[in-house]
């Protein structure tokens, strides 16, 4: 599968997956013990994380945009995640070259992963991204500090869920399959 | 003109940037301020098209609730049938005999029990509609979305009841699907308690689907815990229709006044079917209202 095929593919799945499953998931979720507010778990970030290492900032901005209104149509929340979004991918190059040895553009048709990354670095990106993410998220969201515990609740409630994504998405997908575009070499 | 491009070039990325957060932010005011069409919303076409198809394949496992709530519903309706009507008393002993008014001023009645007279024509007509995608984990607005449009007659600000109790208010519409803000929300709601007490405002708080606030009811008003609250008939809702029952009385020493913790009747988290309730004479009565808005001259 080329590099673009397998892109729109994960985007196209993970959309689903956000849309048809998650969504659902605190519907369904019966009490709320001890005050814990409801909240949605984010799958879909995932797309802008793994974008390959040498896609121009441009084109990182324009699908992470397109990837929020998508979900902003799908949950009803207005631009929120697509602001969320563009900030996210704006940051994605400033934390990858403070945390890649070489340049991105040595890193031809490879993604960000546990093979090209190694743990620890792949966790922290993804860590530092999806904090960034949800704060911009619930902060524009609920659009006050008077409750600053509530606020910080939800953004580490669905930042531990969103890493759990990412740690399971790097444990199936970490093939060498993935490291690698073998058809552009 | 060759160091601005020069300039634009340089920092081409930051200007993007820029571009899109703005264009996402007039998304967010305009989608908050719930005026206006959206196309970015789970009432157009495709997305309201996704979620349908997503819920006829669950709806199969929701049966059985549906069922229940179905049957509660129809013993409630049965039950209001009767007291309208005065028959269908079967369970009681008593057994009421209809009421039927003799008019005699009418010549042409051959009928010598009299003529039914239609006093009062039924004012509000309840579309029936099905949630196909619903939220409760927002902080500021929740949205549920429903399989019925302009073309079924559902039109903006309408309000929508479900079997139990309040849901919320038509946002936007579109052909087959509308968009509706629910109780969940920012929102506030006219209420009224059995006793007669009214203008009181009950207002969501987030975090919580299930209980909302009733807020500033004077202390010499005696509340108990397991009062009804109702809508009033001041705003978009129809009168009379259940909100929740009190679960717990918060009296505020400072204001000297109480705030009501109601948990809500409709339990959001397994809403099946809603009613679109159109008020017939809710456009006259709109009408009239803004009549005496306007300054007289």
């Amino acid at each position: 599968m080329s590099i673009y095929l397998r892109n729109i593919f994960r985007f196209v799945l993970l959309v689903l997956i956000q849309v048809l499953l998650l969504n659902k998931i605190p519907l369904r979720w019966w009490a709320n013990p001890s005050g814990f507010p409801p909240y949605t778990p984010f799958i879909y970030p995932l797309f802008i994380l793994v974008l390959p290492l040498s896609t121009p900032v441009w084109f990182l901005l324009i699908s992470s945009f397109t990837m929020g209104v998508t979900i902003d149509a799908f949950m009803d929340t207005g631009g929120i995640h697509a602001a969320a979004c563009v900030l996210m991918a704006f940051f994605r190059t400033n934390v990858l070259v403070a945390l890649l040895p070489k340049r991105l553009s040595e890193y031809p048709n490879t993604s960000p992963n546990i093979k090209s990354m190694g743990w620890t670095p792949f966790l922290t990106y993804s860590a530092v991204l999806l904090l960034l993410h949800h704060l911009v998220f619930y902060i524009i969201e609920i659009w006050s500090f008077s409750s600053m515990g509530y606020l910080l609740i939800k953004v580490l409630a669905t930042l531990v869920t969103s890493m759990a994504f990412v740690v399971l998405y790097s444990l199936l997908f970490s093939t060498s399959l993935n490291a690698t575009y073998y058809d552009n070499k | 003109m060759r160091n601005f491009l020069i300039l634009i070039r340089r920092f081409w990325n930051l200007i993007l940037f820029l571009i899109l957060e703005v264009v996402s932010l007039a998304l967010i005011s305009k989608n908050r301020n719930m005026q206006g069409v959206d196309i970015v919303s789970s009432s157009n076409s495709v997305v309201g098209y996704m979620y349908k198809k997503q819920n006829d394949v669950v709806y199969y496992f929701q049966l059985k609730q549906m069922n229940d709530s179905l049957l509660t519903e129809n013993a409630r309706l049965r039950n209001a049938i009767a007291q309208v009507s005065n028959i269908d008393q079967f369970r009681d002993s008593t057994v009421r005999i209809p009421i039927t008014v003799r008019d005699t001023s009418k010549k042409d009645s051959i009928n010598t029990q009299g003529v039914l007279k239609t006093i009062r024509y039924a004012q509000y007509n309840y579309i029936p509609a099905r949630v196909i995608n619903n939220s409760i984990s927002n902080d500021k607005i929740n949205f549920i979305t429903i399989n019925r449009g302009a073309s079924d007659g559902v039109q903006k600000d309408m309000a929508v009841v479900s079997g139990n109790g309040v849901v919320g208010r038509v946002a936007n519409v579109s052909a087959h699907y509308a968009r509706v803000v629910s109780v969940l929300s920012d929102r506030k709601i006219s209420s009224k308690l059995p006793d007669g007490t009214s203008n009181l405002i009950t207002i969501w708080n987030p975090g919580s689907p299930e209980y909302v606030v009733t807020e500033k009811v004077p202390v010499y008003i005696k509340v108990k815990k397991g009062d009804s609250v109702y809508t009033t008939g001041y705003s978009f809702f129809p009168e009379n229709v259940l909100i929740g029952t009190v679960a717990k009385v918060d009296t505020m020493k400072a204001s000297s006044a109480k705030n009501l913790k109601v948990r809500l009747s409709t339990n959001f988290r397994s809403l099946q079917y809603v009613y679109v309730v159109d008020d017939k004479m809710g456009a006259e009565k709109k009408q009239v209202e803004a009549e005496t808005a306007k300054p007289a001259h």
